[in-house]
């Protein structure tokens, strides 16, 4: 089967000071199906969101490739980029810093869809369904990102990273401000769309139950590496690798 | 004791905000009163501002003439007001574009970065770095004389301290997660700029432009008392003053009284933008 997007030999350096360098993400491969949910795991500062970024084309890329649908888009552009946005979309670690602090929820959910010329009125009802999907009451579209909890400014998040019902959904821990009840919602969305709509998940989370849960498949990722892949149960349960283990230990 | 101190603080936040607001409503009414005067001068005048009486030159002040009249027997008081309309629409009007020109160019430069940004930076602090008032002296000379003029010139050494500031607010803006965001929403760099940068730079440049409006007044009439300004006989607070200094000790009135209107309203609006910068303030209230 074809992989719907494809990361080779992803690396990121970053400038540290005047001579220093960085490498967070150093040589990246992996694979993401169609239907499929990926789980991304690994310690605070292991290069997750950075990988996300890149790949998101919010980051430029150090060195290697990115193929969506087997199409290079390393190095896509205006409107090229704008069009690839259609296809994914993703959910940002820190959601309300993701919304403009001086526009209302509502705007920020309704602007992929006011972007591709939807009609006003149109906008406003898939706004406040998207908002009642992700358990929020839907007079929400018209508070401001402060006046709403960080569990509520992530479902809002997760609404507008759906407006425009993209294929592959990338989640940088979607659903760590979120108590069990509400997680749970929200996964069984996650759940229902992929089997609806055959969506496929990047799903990066530091949860290794959930990621057990959740996943089909899981890498595991350690000073900018993959050090182990596999499936979930076979992960977390025989890790191979000595630093997956303590991973494992660290959470049993 | 340690639960007394924080009421006590939480308390007088509060006070302070209150008075914020309430100086703030103050001076806008007052300096909304100045503008109606000045947009109402024709009507307000009690003489022709422009009308020679060589009879009743250089009265002092008295019932007749409030503000006494100038060598050509004109009321002081009627140009006194007239030379509102100049002095204090020339200066807003300035603000105005140097505000809008400034910030549009501070804008692009920070969000396009590149070429566009270094190019257009070094010629603003190659104007940063002249003195002011003697740069726009030598462009108001190459123009000739006239408010209009004035207006450009200042221009001209102006808008670089606004491009300061939007660009890097915007540079600031640039970088947060909320722009990824809307780049990821599909907007383009115009939509993005307008609907996100903007919204967030835009108030700590109104303030500078409310505390700048005092700041120009004076530059203006400064440029006119020159001679570069307004030309007679147009009334002009500056100018007014120029053309009465041989008599600051004979016939103080024909200085001081255009002099006291300009110090009146460079105060006014000072005052007004200070507050308005208290105001927003976030320390002072929760959320601008
Ligand atoms: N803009 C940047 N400039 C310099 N270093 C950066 C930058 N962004 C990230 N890093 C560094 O790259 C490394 C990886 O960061 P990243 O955010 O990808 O970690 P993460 O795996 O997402 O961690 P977490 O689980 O805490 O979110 C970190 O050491 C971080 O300090
Ligand atoms: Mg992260």
């Amino acid at each position: 089967m074809e992989p719907l997007l494809e990361v080779r030999n992803l690396t990121k350096v970053f400038k540290k000071g005047s001579s220093g360098e960085f490498t967070a993400v150093n040589g990246v491969n992996f694979c993401l199906y169609p239907n499929e949910t990926l789980g991304i795991v690994g310690e605070s500062g292991s290069g997750k969101s950075t990988v996300a970024k890149m790949i998101a084309r919010l980051l430029e890329t150090s060195g290697g490739e990115i193929f969506l649908q087997g199409e290079d888009i390393t190095h896509a552009k205006g409107k090229a980029l704008r069009d690839i946005y259609r296809q994914f979309q993703m959910v940002f670690q820190s959601p309300a810093a993701s919304f403009d602090p001086r526009r209302t929820l509502g705007d920020g959910i309704g602007e992929s869809l006011k972007n591709s010329k939807t009609a006003k009125k149109e906008i406003k009802k898939r706004v406040r369904e998207l908002l009642v999907q992700c358990g929020l009451p839907e007079d929400y579209d018209k508070r401001y990102p402060h006046e709403v909890s960080g569990g509520e400014c992530q479902r809002a998040a997760i609404a507008r990273a759906l407006a425009i019902q993209p294929e592959i959904l990338i989640c940088d821990e979607a659903t760590s401000a979120l108590d069990v009840t509400v997680q749970k919602q929200i996964i069984e969305l996650l759940g229902k769309l992929k089997k609806e709509r055959g969506m496929s998940y990047l799903f990066i989370c530091h949860d290794l139950a959930l990621v057990q849960m959740f996943c089909d498949r899981v890498v595991v990722m350690k000073d900018g590496r993959i050090v182990e892949e596999g499936r979930p149960d076979e992960v977390i349960m025989h890790p191979k690798n000595d630093y997956t283990k303590n991973l494992v230990d660290a959470v049993l | 004791m340690s639960e007394k101190t924080a009421s006590v603080t939480v308390r007088r936040q509060i006070v302070r905000k209150d008075h914020t607001k309430g100086k703030m409503i103050f001076f806008g009414v007052l300096v909304l009163l100045l503008l109606l005067m000045t947009i109402f001068a024709e009507y307000i005048c009690p003489y022709d501002p422009n009308q020679q009486n060589l009879d009743q030159a250089l009265q002092s002040p008295g019932f007749a003439h409030p503000f006494g009249t100038d060598r050509y027997g004109r009321d002081m008081l009627s140009r006194v007001i007239i030379g509102s309309q100049t002095s204090i629409f020339s200066a807003l009007v300035l603000v105005a574009i140097i505000t809008v020109v400034g910030t549009v160019i501070g804008m692009i430069c920070g969000y396009a970065g590149g070429v566009i940004d270094s190019v257009v930076m070094r010629i603003s602090d190659i104007c940063l770095a002249f003195p002011g008032l003697v740069f726009a002296l030598a462009i108001a000379a190459i123009l000739n004389g006239g408010v209009q003029n004035a207006v450009i010139a200042l221009a001209a050494i102006s808008w670089p301290k606004y491009s300061r500031i939007a660009r890097s607010q915007t540079l600031s803006v640039k970088n947060t997660e909320y722009i990824a965001a809307a780049r990821l929403a599909g907007s383009g760099s115009f939509g993005i700029v307008v609907r996100h940068v903007l919204p967030n730079i835009v108030g700590s440049i109104l303030v500078t432009a409310m505390l700048d409006i005092g700041t120009m007044m004076m530059e203006i009439a400064g440029l006119s008392f020159l001679g570069l300004g307004a030309q007679p006989p147009t009334a002009e607070w500056g100018s007014m003053m120029s053309g009465g200094r041989s008599m600051l000790q004979t016939y103080p009135w024909v200085v001081l009284t255009p002099g006291l209107a300009i110090f009146i309203s460079v105060v006014l609006f000072n005052l007004l933008g200070d507050t308005i910068r208290d105001y927003m303030d976030p320390r002072n209230s929760r959320r601008g």
